[in-house]
């Protein structure tokens, strides 16, 4: 019978603690870039001009259906090695995770703008608005309201996605766990403790996303069903 | 910006390619196979009324879900054997880690799909003289199929896009045939691009296929 002995792991929490914001640190910093990006490339897809639309459509395809783990090794192996820059393993994740997320919220801003109905469109118009400023004062702020549940349901995969950068040395909750079980051949209880503060923080986001999402659906302006 | 670039080492190396295509195609068929039953299984479970039945199958969906892929990967890699009397190989591992996520997923999917059947479906399957397990098997489950089948093949893909991390517990995969292609021959633009490549073409008609299911569907509803 395996003996269980977590002290080795409670020595080294201070690590365990790092590794966790910088897991956050990552996380935020591509929510703080794919958000933006990701609404500027639904609108260029959305434009309706080809040479608009057609490259924000390849970036957002090509994003979701490859691996974030191969376009991780691309970004830090190979990228380096074209423009010539040195790669930190922060910057290859910060890039990759920034554009991945937001192929995906592309995604997200675009199903909420098209689920807004025609009509409003074309009272902005009566009201003497051009295309930008309905888009910008009345479809947009519209749209936004409903696509919060998504926003939290991609943001909080975006988070899980992030243990990737582990594989690339960068030291996040998953790689300061590897490196105390190496270091302490206590693999089973620190990469049990690692799997529970991932499983605490992150079932926290997702029922503060469900209690939202609740409030949402009582006042009837949520796309999720 | 006047990198040469140069295929040609990358497909020097087409056998391993090929090689590690396989380990992909073996490692996505089996984490589909076990993934999606039991998520059946799971999601069934989920819909019971018995709390016997309905609580682990929840704990197992809560905790499967929100928690990243590649730690139970690693788990099932470097902390199981501690609790095992047996070897785990990088395949086990990444398929129990892949199949139990996927597993949590699908069984949402399919408790989604079964409750989305009108009520008057159980109760005229209950006029006609079936039991419960009759009436899911015969008469809500096929129709429940047919309006999941767009989420169950996002889900496949979503496997073919996890069998990637396998390569972090260095099974032999396509990934992880690109790393060992691009450190031998110092050429990772060129190594990765392809893999990078060989991921789109293959997943990208399945993609279209979906979008084109869904809109089948929403048709039909």
């Amino acid at each position: 019978m395996y003996r269980w002995d977590f002290l080795p792991v409670l020595a080294n929490a201070d690590l365990l603690l790092q590794g966790l914001v910088n897991t956050l640190a990552v996380t935020g910093t591509a929510l703080a870039f794919g958000i933006p990006l990701g609404l500027a490339l639904a609108l260029a897809r959305l434009s309706g001009r080809r040479w608009l639309a057609w490259p924000a459509g390849f970036v957002i395809e090509f994003f979701r259906t490859t691996p974030p783990l191969v376009q991780l090794f691309w970004f830090f192996f190979a990228l380096p090695v074209l423009i010539r820059v040195e790669m930190t393993p922060f910057m290859a994740a910060a890039l990759t995770f920034s554009i991945q997320s937001a192929a995906f919220f592309a995604e997200v801003f675009r199903g909420g703008i098209v689920s807004i109905e025609r009509g409003q469109w074309e009272a902005a118009r009566a009201l003497g608005m051009t295309p930008p400023q309905s888009m910008r004062r009345i479809i947009l702020p519209q749209a936004v309201k409903r696509m919060i549940p998504a926003f939290m349901e991609r943001a909080i995969e975006l988070m899980k996605t992030t243990t990737l950068v582990a594989t690339v040395s960068y030291a996040d909750l998953l790689f300061q766990a590897n490196e105390i079980a190496q270091k302490t051949f206590r693999p089973l209880e620190v990469f049990t403790v690692a799997a529970g503060i991932y499983f605490t923080v992150i079932l926290l986001f997702s029922l503060m996303a469900r209690q939202l999402e609740r409030r949402l659906a009582v006042s009837g302006e949520s796309t999720v069903h | 910006m006047n990198y040469q670039w140069n295929f040609a080492a990358v497909f020097e190396h087409t056998d391993a390619l090929l090689h590690g295509a396989v380990g992909t195609l073996r490692l996505f068929a089996i984490c589909l196979v076990l993934g999606l039953s039991l998520g059946l299984v799971i999601g069934l479970a989920r819909y019971a009324r018995h709390r016997l039945l309905n609580w682990p199958a929840t704990a197992f969906v809560e905790f499967f879900r929100n928690t990243p892929v590649l730690v139970q990967i690693l788990w099932f890699y470097f902390a199981l054997p501690m609790l095992v009397p047996f070897e785990i190989s990088p395949l086990m591992a990444a398929a129990l880690g892949i199949s139990l996520n996927s597993a949590a997923f699908s069984a949402e999917i399919y408790r989604g799909g079964i409750q989305s059947i009108e009520p008057g479906q159980w109760e005229a399957s209950r006029a006609l003289g079936m039991t419960g397990l009759q009436a899911m098997r015969r008469i809500i489950l096929p129709q429940a199929i047919r309006r999941m089948l767009p989420a169950l093949t996002n889900r496949a893909i979503e496997i073919f896009k996890m069998s990637t991390l396998a390569s972090a517990v260095a099974y032999v995969e396509l990934l992880q045939q690109g790393k060992l292609i691009a450190s031998l021959n110092f050429n990772p633009i060129e190594t990765y691009s392809v893999i990078a490549l060989v991921f789109f073409v293959f997943l990208f008609p399945l993609v279209r296929a979906t979008y084109a299911l869904e809109r089948r569907l929403a048709k039909g509803d």
